[in-house]
Formats: C-alpha cells, structure tokens, sequence
C-alpha cells in the first residue's frame, strides 16, 4: 500500500448527490483487487481525515471511486477541478475473493454499496454474474451499463420508478429458484445486508456470502482501532484491514 | 545533516519524533506503508492488564482542524504484547514505549511489573478520557497522580517511567510536579481534550461515546501554552505533544521546552507523515545552520 499524491483527472455526476472522481497516481500502486477502497484527502487541510471509497474502476494509473454528497468533504471532493492534488493512500482492505469454483455469482447492491461491486463483474470475465441492485428512485441510479455485464440484471428502486418497486434482497429471493449461485456478494446500507443475513436464515440458503462493510474510519489501515464491527465470536475485527470483505456469518449486522 | 539524536533518561533516540499511543498500533501497519525504524521510537497502544473491546462506533468524528476519537483502550492486553509484538518492534531497532492503561490503580503497578526491563520506556497514561474507569480519573488530582506514579516507579526498577499528563486540569504545572514528587522520569503531554461534535440533523453527538478526545492541528497552541509551563515547572525532561503536523510544528514545541515529540492525529493525514516530519525538521536546521537538534531545546524568549 502506497501513500501518493494523486492529480484530479476528472470529476462528473452520475445521479443525484452522486459523482465520480478519476485520480492519476504519479506510479503504479501495484494490484488492485475488486472490493479494495482507497482513503482519499478532501483538498483542506482544515479536514484532517481522508475519506475512505471502494475502488470503482482501475485502468492504469487512473483511478475511479464514486460516492454521494453526505457532507463537507464530499462536497469540496466534488468541486475537485482537473489538475488538483489530493493525496491517497491505496490499496486498502482485503477485497473480494472469488473461489477458482464459484462460477455463478449473484450480486446483491443497495444504493453507494454498488460502487465496489462494479470492478468486482468487470475484473472476472470468466465467471456469470446474476445481479440484484436497488436505489431509491431513477434519478440516484447509476452504472447501469456496467452492471449489464451481468448475465442477467434486476434493477428496483425504492418508489418503482425504475424497475419493480422493491429493494435488492427480496428482489433475489423472489428469483432465487431462477438463477445458480455458488457465491453471494453483496454491498450496501447496515439495514439490507441485516435483511440479507435475516433471509437467508429464514430460507436456510447455505450459499456462501460475502458481504463488504462500512464504517467510519481513522487511518485506513488497521492502526487505530477507530472502524471496528463486531464478530460473531463475540471479538471486534477492523473493517478497514481485516475486511471491508467479511463472511456473512462471520460479522454482526 | 544535523544531528537529530537525543536521550531523554539515558535513553537515546535516533531522532526525537515519537508515534503517539493509540495512532500507530504496535507498528506493523505503518511498517506495511514504510520501514518504520526511520522514527524515533513508538508508544504502543494503551495496554491494559486483560484485553479490552473498547467502545461501540462510532468512535471517530472530525471538526474543523481537529478529530474526536473515543477508542475506549481496545487492546489484547500487556501479556499478548509482550508475546506477540515485542519482538517486531525489536527489531525495528527504535525506542519502544509501553503506554500502559489500568482499570484501577492495583493494575497500574501490576501492568508495569510484567513490562520492567522488557521495553525501553514506559508511558503511564493516566489520562485517557474515553474510559470511565481509571484513566483519566487518577490524571486530574495531584494527589492522585502522585499516588499512581509511585506506585508505577515501585514496580520499574530497570525501566524508565514517563508520564502522560492530561490537559483537561486546572494547573498543568501543578500536575507536572505531582508526577515528578510521585518519581517519574519524565512527563509527555498533551493527552486529547475532552470535546463533542454534534450532528444537527440528528440532534446527536457523533461519537457513540458522546464525547470524545480532541486531538490535530488545531489543538497546537493549547499544547505548546501547556508544554512551556509543564517544562519550566520541573527539572525532568519533558516530551511534547499536540497538533504537530510538520517539522517546524515539531520544533516549535523543542523550543518551548520539550526534548522530544509525539506524534498522532498527522499518521491520519498523512500515512508518511513521520518521516517527513523528520526531514522537515532537518531541512529547517540546515538551513539555519544548526548542527545538532538539542540547540533548540527551551530556546523560546518571551516577549
């Protein structure tokens, strides 16, 4: 992992409260894996904390995160103009570890939670993706194009008005006899990986999960204690380092 | 090349900037950013008798210059260092500095007895403010910081014994001499203040703990004021911290009175912020064509 000071490529919105900022790195930061983040500098020294994304896109020395306006530091991020410099520590966490046997993976997203799944079906072509993605309404959607690389894409938002009128979870589970699964990823708010674990439960579905999560972190890189969930041993882990990526049933949600 | 070495206690430093406990963990993530035997030395994460969980998050909130953490002293406790960490930080070959956290005073002197002669320092922090039990509540009486200090000092007959003072008192100075009369070796201050940030949306403090410890940039001139007073009211040496984000930061509180400093909140900011730290702080005395690092100490003339 590298600490650098990257140069604003670009900065768009792709829906509502929501952008993407394209980084160049001064030199390679070495292998990114699908469902790694970076913590990134908001441009004002007056902010110590870097904000911490999941790695959308990684094409060379470019590098794409996306997130919604949720306060000072999103929105100065979203006001990055080509050229500015915001330093960046990557890459951060474990990612996602598909097995070599898991052919079928089903993508379950809900609303900023899909960001890292996006590099997740674009980095393993050799694998068929059955993707479940929920947000609020039409005008927060986003990435749709990558997400048609599914084999098949159920988008629902909260008010129907794109897709059912549904959220992500019960969006799979009323497919759930249609599609394979050997794997289940899945990103999103507390609430619906909550629903995730609850469903499953309720269904008996054994199917191995791996779910990515969030929490307000320090330094990124597993020092400060600061970002810590609860294990089902009862012990804490760092999300920052021992995951974001968890087994469903090795977390509390 | 200026000479940065010091030696505070009979024990020397290759430099005097020194990773804050509770920002560096035992140094095997830093060292995963950088080889971490270009600093000082390290003060480990607060240890506690038996391992703690800490508090629920959220355990972080930033404020303008500033953050709020309130960890609550997760740790997995002295035995598990000394096990586990120990020789890692070894062989970094920099000062290692046992901050050591108890429950209760009886833990203060036990938690030093398994430490003594295993580390090269150790920091009492008697003023931690995100646990409410002892931590802070033995840093803010005099008495009570005589008392733990003595006790500790009772239990480290190799190691030196530095104090970790909190700036949420009435008289820095008067605690400064508290630790001094109770034997300690050295003092280190500024611990985090105590402060809240509030979202207004949810009408709620951010931090699960409600409050938390204010540490960064912005808590510098509160630390220097205090750093200077502390230094001038007791012959042991004194380690400064609070704020420091650059080399100049870091000279500044030499100035003031400090032999050596702490830093925290800037591995936040900024993961390489230590070793620049250091070559900022040689850069500066280059160029004012100081040779050695320990010119500097208590050099600040008052108006």
């Amino acid at each position: 992992m590298k600490e650098l000071i990257s140069t604003v490529k670009e900065v768009k919105q792709i829906a509502d409260n929501t952008y993407s900022l394209t980084v160049t790195l001064p030199e390679s930061a070495g292998e990114i894996k699908g469902g790694q983040f970076l913590n990134i500098a908001t441009g004002d020294g007056s902010r110590l904390l870097k904000r911490p994304f999941g790695i959308v896109k990684a094409d060379g020395n470019d590098i794409t995160v996306c997130f919604q306006l949720k306060g000072d530091g999103t929105v100065a991020l979203s006001e990055a103009k080509a050229g500015d410099k915001l330093a960046v520590l990557l890459p951060l966490g474990n990612g996602f570890i598909i097995p070599e046997n898991a052919k079928n993976v089903v993508i379950i997203g809900g609303g900023v939670g899909i960001f890292p799944l996006v590099p997740v079906i674009c980095g393993n072509k050799d694998k068929k993706f059955y993707s479940y993605i929920g947000f609020r309404n039409k005008n927060c959607a986003c990435l749709l194009d990558e997400f048609k690389k599914s084999e098949k894409l159920t988008v629902v938002t909260d008010d129907g008005s794109l897709g059912e009128k549904n959220n992500a979870v019960n969006a799979y589970f009323n497919d759930i006899n249609n599609v394979p699964a050997d794997l289940i990823i899945a990103c999103g708010p507390p609430v619906m990986l909550k629903a995730l674990k609850n469903k499953m439960k309720e269904n008996n579905v054994k199917t191995p999960c791996l779910v990515s999560l969030e929490e307000r972190m320090g330094c990124g890189i597993g020092a400060c204690l600061v970002c810590v969930c609860k294990k089902s041993d009862g012990g804490n882990a760092r999300v920052c380092k021992d995951g974001p990526v968890f087994d469903i049933n090795e977390v509390e949600l | 090349m200026a000479d940065l070495s010091v030696k505070i206690c009979g024990v020397e430093f290759k430099n005097p900037v020194i990773a804050a406990s509770g920002t560096f963990g035992f140094g095997r993530e830093f060292d995963e950013v950088y080889d971490i035997s270009a600093i000082g030395g390290i003060s480990t994460k607060g240890l506690t008798n038996e391992s703690r969980l800490g508090n629920p998050v959220p355990r972080i909130a930033e404020g303008h210059g500033v953050i709020l953490n309130a960890v609550g002293l997760q740790n997995p406790g002295v035995e598990h260092f000394i096990k586990y960490d120990l020789d890692f930080l070894k062989s970094k070959n920099i000062v290692i500095i046992a901050n050591v956290a108890g429950n209760t005073l009886e833990d203060y002197g036990k938690i030093c007895k398994k430490l003594d002669g295993l580390v090269d320092m150790v920091e009492l922090n008697i003023s931690c403010p995100n646990v409410h039990a002892g931590g802070m509540a033995l840093g803010i009486k005099p008495k009570n910081i005589e008392e733990v200090t003595e006790l500790a000092k009772s239990n480290l007959k190799k190691t030196p014994l530095m104090v970790k003072l909190s700036p949420n008192v009435e008289s820095i100075s008067t605690n400064a001499k508290a630790a001094e009369s109770g034997g300690a070796d050295c003092v280190s201050l500024v611990n985090t203040f105590m402060g809240m940030v509030i979202d207004l949306e949810k009408r709620k403090p951010i931090i699960a703990n409600n409050t938390g410890g204010v540490s960064g940039a912005g808590i510098k001139p509160m630390a220097l004021r205090m750093v200077y007073e502390a230094a001038h009211a007791v012959k042991i040496p004194v380690v400064g911290m609070g704020g420091i984000m650059s080399g100049k930061d870091a000279l500044e509180f030499i100035c003031a009175g400090a032999k050596a400093v702490q830093v925290g909140t800037a591995n936040f900011a900024d993961a390489l912020a230590m070793p620049r730290i250091i070559k900022e702080m040689n850069d500066w005395l280059d160029k004012h064509n100081i040779k050695n690092v320990n010119e500097i100490v208590d050099t600040l003339k008052l108006n």
